[in-house]
C-alpha cells in the first residue's frame, strides 16, 4: 500500500481533545499530524465559550501541571474570570473563565503552528487503515493516504452526527459542518461496540437587540485567578455577564408546544447529560419551579453575538424566536443562530486501556466525546493522556497512566474504563474519594514532576515549579515556627479586630486554623523579606494544607485500608465462576465488567463486601494466576 | 466570642489497622479464643491487663487477669499467647486470649478492645493478611478450609442473606436519610451557579441528630441481640440452708427442687431454663458450699464450684434472719472475680440489713427477697438482667447480632456526630461532607458501597441542575 505522507502519530480532530493530543505527542518528539475538517475552526468551542468551573477547573489545572495547553490558551483569551466557591474551602474552589470564542480559536491555532514536529492537515478521514489488529494509517476523502504508527481519534460530535431542530434533521458534526459518516461505519466494521448519545446547545442572540438593564450584572473577579501555573497576569479586558430568568409564560408556551420538541416527540431517544438539560426538560421535569435561571454571555470583544446560557433547546427555529421574546428583557431580541440538539456515535470506553488505547487495535487511541464524555476539559485531559501515550507507544517507552488518588484525570479515566457510560460523563469533585487532597492549587505538586519526566514541562516551567515548591516549604516552616506574643504588633492588631485575647502565643499556623483570622492579616504578619517573596495566594495554599492536614491523614488511613488492594491485577483469563462461594449474580456482574484490577472489581456496581473479600483472598494467593 | 487558638479538634479517630475477632465459633463453649493482629495488638492487651510492662516471651503462654478498661472491673482470667511479628499466622504481631467460653463475657472483651481502638476484622481478614505476608500459600489456605469457612464462606453467605434481608431493610431508611442530608450540601458545592434552594441549617441539624439517634439505637440492639441469641447462665450459690432451692423454685414458679430444713439437702447441681423478659436464662441451683466429709456432698460442692466458674452471673444467697457467718465469707471467696449479686433470703423473718456495696468489699447490689412469700422476687428478676441491660432496649424489633456490624454502626454514628459538630461550627461543606461520606462508607461495609453515581442521581432527581 502506498502512502502520500508518513508520520509517527496522526490525530483526527482538532477540538479540545485533538489539540492537546497533537501538541503533547509533537512536543515529546513524535512527528505528528493533526487532521481537521476546517483549519479555521481549530479549537472551536461548540457550545458555551467557557472553560473551568468546579471539578472542570481542577482538570484544567491538572492538564497545565502536566504540560498541556488548554490553561495557557484560556488565560490569554479569557474575558471573564471568576473563582467559584471562593467563600468555601480551598478543595472545592476552582477557576472558571469565559473565553472570546474567536480569539480562542486563533490562539489555539497559533499555539499548534508554533509547535515543532506538528503538521496541520485539512481533510475528512473516511477510513482507518488496519492490518492484523495493527493501525497503519488513515485515508482521506480527497484520496490522500497518510501513514502513522499510532492514531488518536478525537471526533467529538462528528461521528455520525445528526442535528435536530424541531422536526427537521440533517447529518452534521456541528451545525453547518459535515459529519464523519464513513469513519463511523468503519469503526462498527472493526467490531467496536458503538452507542448513541445526545447533547444540545441554546440559541445565540444579537446583543444589540437585548435590553441589558432588565438583567442583573455579574462582574468578573477583581483579582482573576489564572488557570496556568505559568501565567503571571490576565491581560484581556474583562467583560460583564448578565443573569435573568424565564417566566411562567415561557413555560406555558413550551408545554403547549412540547410535541414540537424532538426530545418529547420520540424523534430523539438517545440520552443527554442530566446536568445540561434542555429548557424543555427543565420545564417538564420540574413543573413546580416558577422560573429558571439564564445567563447572557457575550461571545467576545469583537462581536455582538450573545450566548443564552441555560436555554438549550431543539424546538423549531421560529418557536425558539417566540420563546426568547417572552423572556423579560428579550422582548425585542433576535436569534442569530437557533439552538439545536445533536446525536452522535460513541465507543464503549470499557474497550480502552488506562492509556486510552483500544484493546482491539494496537496503536489506536480514543479521546474525548467519542469515549462518552461531555465538556471541553474532560475532552482535553483525555487528549493529553492519549497524546502522551501515542508518543510513548511509538518511541517504545513505558506507558503512562494516572491514579485516582493523584488526580481527577485518573478518576475520569478509571471511571470510564471501569463503568462505561449511560449518559455523557462529566467530572464532579464528588466523583473523587480523595477530594480534599486534589485541590486546584496543588495540581503542580501532584503532577508537574511527571510532566517534567515525560518531557512536556519546559525548563522555565520546571524552574518555576521548583521555586514555588521551595517558597511554600519556607513559608510553611515559618508559619509553624513563628509565634505571636503579647506586645507584638500582630498580637495587638488581632486583639483589636477579634475582640479577644490570644493565649499560649499561638503560631501563625495555629491562627490559620481559626475561622476568624483573615489570611491577608497572616500575610502582613510575616517577616518583611518573606512577605515580599510570597503572594497572598501562596499563603492561601499553605493555609489550606494546614486546615486539611488532619482530615487528609484520617482520610488517607481510611482510604489506605479501603483501597489498599486496588492495584492488584486480575489475570486476563481469571475464571470468576471458580469463586464457588459467590452468588450467580455477583459472578455475572464481575464477568460483565471484566475488571482488570481489584480496584475496578471493587467499584463494579452492586458488589457486596463479602463477595469482594472472597475475590481478594483468591487474588492474594500466590497461585491465583 | 469564645477565644481559643487552633481549630476545634474534630477529626475522627483513624480506623486502626489492628484487628480483633472472636475466632472460635459463636455460642457457648469451654473456652473462647479472641485474636488480635496488628502493630498495636500487644498495646491493647496491656490495657486489658492494666499492666503497661506486660512483655511476654513470644510463643509462650501466661495466665493473667483481664480488666474492663472502662471501670477496672475484673472480666476474666485468661491464657495469653503472644506471637511476635513476623513469626505469626498473619506475619504481624498477634495476641490470642483464651478466655472462658461465656458468649457474654467474650462479647464484653471484644467490645472493650474495640473501645481501645481495635477494629472488628472483615470477613477473611486474618487469612488475607496471612496470604499477603506470604505466610501461607493457596494449598495451605485450602487446608485451612475450616478457618476460611468460619471466617469467609459463612460470612459471605450471611452477608448475602442480610443484603437481601432484614438488615438491608433496616438500613435502607438510614442510608436514604443520609443521602437526603448529603444532597443539598453536595449540590451547593458542585452547582455553585445554579439556582438552588438555600441550605436550611436547622433542618440539616435536626436531620443529623435524628439520624445519629437512629443509628445508635440500632447499634445498641447488639447486646440484646447477643443476649437473645446466646442466653444467660445464672448460678445460685451460698452456704447450706440459706434457701437456694426455695428461691430456685420460686423463680421457676414450680416445685422443681426438693426443699427441706435439713442443711445439705441439695446434693447435686440442678438446672432449669427460665424465660426472663424473652431472654433464655439457664438457672442452676447448687449444693451449699461448706467443709464436708460426706463423699457425695463433696462431689456436689465440686460441681457447685464449676457452676460458679461457668456462670455469667452468680447469685450469692444469704440468710437475713441471722448475721453473716464465716461460711458465707467462704462462699464469697469461691465466687471470686465472677460477676455476682447478693440476695438476702428470708426477708419475711427478720432483716439484718446491708446496703449495696457494703458486703465483703464488693460493689455488687444487695436484693432482699422472701422465697416463701414471694416478696422481692420481681426486684430480683430485674436485678438478674440488670448487669446485661446496659443500653438494652429490646422492643421485639430488629436486632444486630454481628460484632462487625455493631462496630460499623458505631463508626457510622461517630462520623455523623463529627459532621454535625462541624456543621454547627459553620465549617465549609466539604469538611462536613467528608464525615458524611465516611458514614456512608461504614454503612456500605454492611450493605455494599454507595457509588458517587448514586449520590449524583439523587441530586439530579431532587434539583433542577444545569445551565
Amino acid at each position: 500500500m502506498s502512502f502520500d505522507e508518513s508520520f509517527d502519530v496522526i490525530v483526527i480532530g482538532a477540538g479540545h481533545a485533538g489539540c492537546e493530543a497533537a501538541s503533547a505527542a509533537a512536543r515529546m518528539g513524535a512527528e505528528t499530524a493533526i487532521i481537521t475538517l476546517n483549519l479555521d475552526l481549530i479549537g472551536q468551542m461548540s457550545c458555551n465559550p467557557a472553560v473551568g468551573g468546579v471539578a472542570k477547573g481542577h482538570l484544567v489545572r491538572e492538564i497545565d501541571a502536566l504540560g498541556g495547553i488548554i490553561g495557557r490558551v484560556t488565560d490569554r483569551t479569557g474575558i471573564q474570570f471568576r473563582l467559584l466557591n471562593r467563600s468555601r474551602g480551598p478543595a472545592v474552589q476552582a477557576p472558571r473563565a469565559q473565553a472570546d470564542r474567536a480569539l480562542y480559536r486563533t490562539e489555539m491555532r497559533h499555539t499548534l503552528e508554533a509547535t515543532p514536529n506538528l503538521h496541520l492537515r485539512q481533510g475528512l478521514v473516511i477510513e482507518l487503515i488496519v492490518e492484523d489488529g495493527l493501525i497503519l494509517g488513515v485515508e482521506l476523502q480527497d484520496t490522500r493516504r497518510l501513514r502513522a504508527k499510532a492514531v488518536v481519534l478525537a471526533t467529538g460530535t462528528f461521528l455520525n452526527g445528526l442535528v435536530h431542530t424541531g422536526r427537521r434533521t440533517y447529518t452534521a458534526g456541528r451545525a453547518g459542518e459535515p459529519a464523519a459518516i464513513d469513519l463511523a461505519e468503519g469503526l462498527k466494521q472493526l467490531g467496536f461496540p458503538v452507542g448513541r448519545l445526545k447533547t444540545g446547545t441554546p440559541p445565540r442572540l444579537d446583543g444589540r437587540t437585548i435590553d441589558w438593564n432588565a438583567f442583573e450584572p455579574q462582574p468578573a473577579d477583581e483579582r482573576p485567578v489564572p488557570f496556568s501555573f505559568s501565567t503571571e497576569s490576565i491581560e484581556q479586558p474583562q467583560i460583564m455577564c448578565y443573569v435573568g430568568h424565564t417566566t411562567e409564560v415561557v413555560h406555558q408556551t413550551i408545554r403547549n408546544n412540547i410535541h414540537e420538541s424532538p426530545l418529547y416527540s420520540g424523534q430523539i431517544s438517545s440520552i443527554g447529560p442530566r446536568y445540561c438539560p434542555s429548557i424543555e426538560d427543565k420545564v417538564i421535569k420540574f413543573p413546580d419551579k416558577p422560573r429558571h435561571q439564564l445567563f447572557l454571555e457575550p461571545e467576545g470583544h469583537d462581536t455582538h453575538e450573545v450566548y443564552l446560557n441555560g436555554f438549550s433547546t431543539s424546538m423549531p427555529a421560529e418557536l425558539q424566536q417566540e420563546l426568547v421574546r417572552q423572556i423579560p428583557g428579550l422582548d425585542e431580541a433576535r436569534v442569530i443562530r437557533p439552538g439545536y440538539a445533536i446525536e452522535y456515535d460513541f465507543v464503549d470506553p470499557r474497550e480502552l486501556s488506562p492509556q486510552l488505547e483500544t484493546t482491539r487495535i494496537k496503536g489506536l487511541f480514543l479521546a474525548g466525546q467519542i469515549n462518552g464524555t461531555t465538556g471541553y476539559e474532560e475532552a482535553a485531559c483525555q487528549g493529553l493522556i492519549a497524546g502522551i501515550n501515542s508518543a510513548l507507544y511509538v518511541q517504545k517507552r513505558e506507558p503512562f497512566s494516572l491514579l485516582r488518588q493523584d488526580s481527577y484525570i485518573g478518576v475520569l479515566i478509571d471511571d470510564l474504563i471501569t463503568h462505561g457510560v449511560d449518559e455523557p460523563y462529566r467530572m464532579f469533585t464528588s466523583r473523587s474519594e480523595h477530594r480534599l487532597s486534589l485541590r486546584y492549587d496543588t495540581a503542580d505538586s501532584r503532577l508537574s514532576p511527571l510532566g517534567h519526566t515525560l518531557g512536556l514541562l519546559g525548563d522555565t516551567a520546571w524552574e518555576r515549579f521548583n521555586q514555588r515548591r521551595q517558597r511554600l516549604a519556607l513559608l510553611r516552616a515559618t508559619m509553624d515556627a513563628m509565634r505571636v506574643k503579647r506586645g507584638d504588633n500582630l498580637h495587638t492588631h488581632l486583639y483589636q479586630t477579634l475582640g479577644c485575647d490570644l493565649d499560649n502565643s499561638p503560631s501563625l499556623s495555629n491562627l490559620v486554623q481559626r475561622h476568624d483570622v483573615p489570611l491577608s492579616t497572616i500575610h502582613h504578619g510575616l517577616p518583611p523579606t518573606l512577605r515580599t517573596a510570597v503572594s497572598l495566594a501562596d499563603v492561601e495554599s499553605v493555609a489550606a494544607d494546614i486546615i486539611y492536614s488532619g482530615y487528609i491523614d484520617t482520610q488517607q488511613s481510611a482510604n489506605e485500608r479501603l483501597y489498599k488492594h486496588d492495584g492488584l491485577l486480575i489475570p486476563t483469563n481469571f475464571n470468576f465462576t471458580s469463586l464457588s462461594s459467590l452468588s450467580h449474580e455477583m459472578i455475572h456482574r464481575l464477568e460483565r465488567a471484566h475488571p482488570q484490577t481489584f480496584g475496578q472489581a471493587r467499584r463494579t456496581p452492586g458488589m457486596t463486601p463479602a463477595a469482594l473479600a472472597t475475590l481478594l483472598v483468591r487474588l492474594k494467593s500466590p497461585q491465583a494466576a | 466570642m469564645p477565644c481559643q487558638a487552633g481549630s476545634p479538634s474534630i477529626s475522627a479517630v483513624p480506623a486502626s489497622n489492628t484487628i480483633v475477632a472472636l475466632s472460635t465459633p459463636p455460642g457457648r463453649s469451654g473456652i473462647g479464643v479472641i485474636r488480635l493482629s496488628g502493630a498495636r495488638a500487644l498495646d491493647f492487651t496491656c490495657s486489658l491487663l492494666q499492666d503497661n510492662h506486660f512483655s511476654p516471651q513470644p510463643n509462650s503462654v501466661s495466665l493473667r487477669t483481664i480488666y474492663d478498661p472502662a471501670n477496672g472491673e475484673i472480666l476474666d482470667r485468661a491464657l495469653i499467647t503472644y506471637f511476635k511479628s513476623p513469626r505469626s499466622f498473619t506475619g504481624e504481631d498477634m495476641v490470642e486470649l483464651s478466655c472462658h467460653g461465656s458468649p457474654i463475657l467474650l462479647l464484653h472483651i471484644v467490645d472493650a478492645l474495640l473501645h481501645l481502638g481495635a477494629r472488628a476484622a472483615d470477613p477473611g481478614e486474618f487469612t488475607l493478611r496471612s496470604l499477603s505476608s506470604g505466610k501461607i500459600n493457596l494449598a495451605q489456605a485450602e487446608s485451612l478450609r475450616d478457618l476460611i469457612d468460619a471466617q469467609t464462606h459463612a460470612a459471605v453467605r450471611q452477608a448475602a442473606r442480610q443484603l437481601g434481608g432484614e438488615l438491608s431493610v433496616q438500613l435502607q431508611p438510614i442510608k436514604d436519610s443520609l443521602l437526603k442530608i448529603i444532597v443539598p450540601l453536595e449540590s451547593s458545592l458542585e452547582f455553585v451557579e445554579d439556582d438552588l434552594p438555600p441550605v436550611i441549617a436547622e433542618r440539616i441539624n435536626k436531620q443529623l441528630s435524628d439520624l445519629v439517634q437512629c443509628v445508635e439505637e440500632l447499634a445498641q440492639t447488639f447486646r440484646a441481640g447477643r443476649l437473645l441469641k446466646e442466653g444467660l447462665r445464672i448460678t445460685l450459690a451460698g452456704r447450706p440452708n440459706v434457701g437456694k432451692s426455695s428461691l430456685f423454685n420460686a423463680l421457676l414458679a414450680k416445685d422443681r427442687a426438693i426443699v427441706t430444713e435439713i442443711p445439705g439437702t441439695t446434693r447435686d447441681s440442678l438446672s432449669e431454663l427460665l424465660n426472663l423478659q424473652g431472654i433464655p436464662v439457664l438457672i442452676t441451683d447448687t449444693a451449699g458450699v461448706r467443709a464436708s466429709s460426706d463423699k457425695i456432698e463433696s462431689i456436689g460442692i465440686e460441681r457447685t464450684k464449676r457452676a460458679i466458674a461457668d456462670a455469667d452471673l452468680v447469685v450469692v444467697v444469704l440468710d437475713s434472719s441471722i448475721p453473716l457467718t464465716s461460711e458465707d465469707q467462704d462462699v464469697f471467696v469461691e465466687v471470686g472475680a465472677s460477676r455476682h449479686l447478693f440476695v438476702f433470703n428470708k426477708s419475711d423473718i427478720l432483716s439484718h440489713t446491708y446496703q449495696d456495696g457494703s458486703l465483703f468489699g464488693s460493689q455488687a447490689p444487695v436484693i432482699k427477697v422472701s422465697a416463701k412469700t414471694g416478696a422481692g422476687l420481681n426486684d430480683l428478676r430485674d436485678a438478674l438482667l440488670q448487669p446485661f441491660m446496659r443500653d438494652f432496649s429490646f422492643d421485639g424489633g430488629f436486632l444486630i447480632t454481628n460484632a462487625r456490624h455493631f462496630d460499623l454502626l458505631q463508626r457510622t454514628a461517630t462520623s455523623l456526630r463529627a459532621s454535625n459538630e462541624l456543621f454547627q461550627q459553620r465549617a465549609s461543606e466539604e469538611l462536613v461532607l467528608a464525615h458524611l461520606y465516611n458514614a456512608l462508607n461504614y454503612l456500605g461495609g454492611i450493605t455494599g458501597e454507595t457509588t458517587s453515581e448514586e449520590v449524583l442521581s439523587h441530586i439530579f432527581s431532587t434539583f433542577c441542575i444545569g445551565k
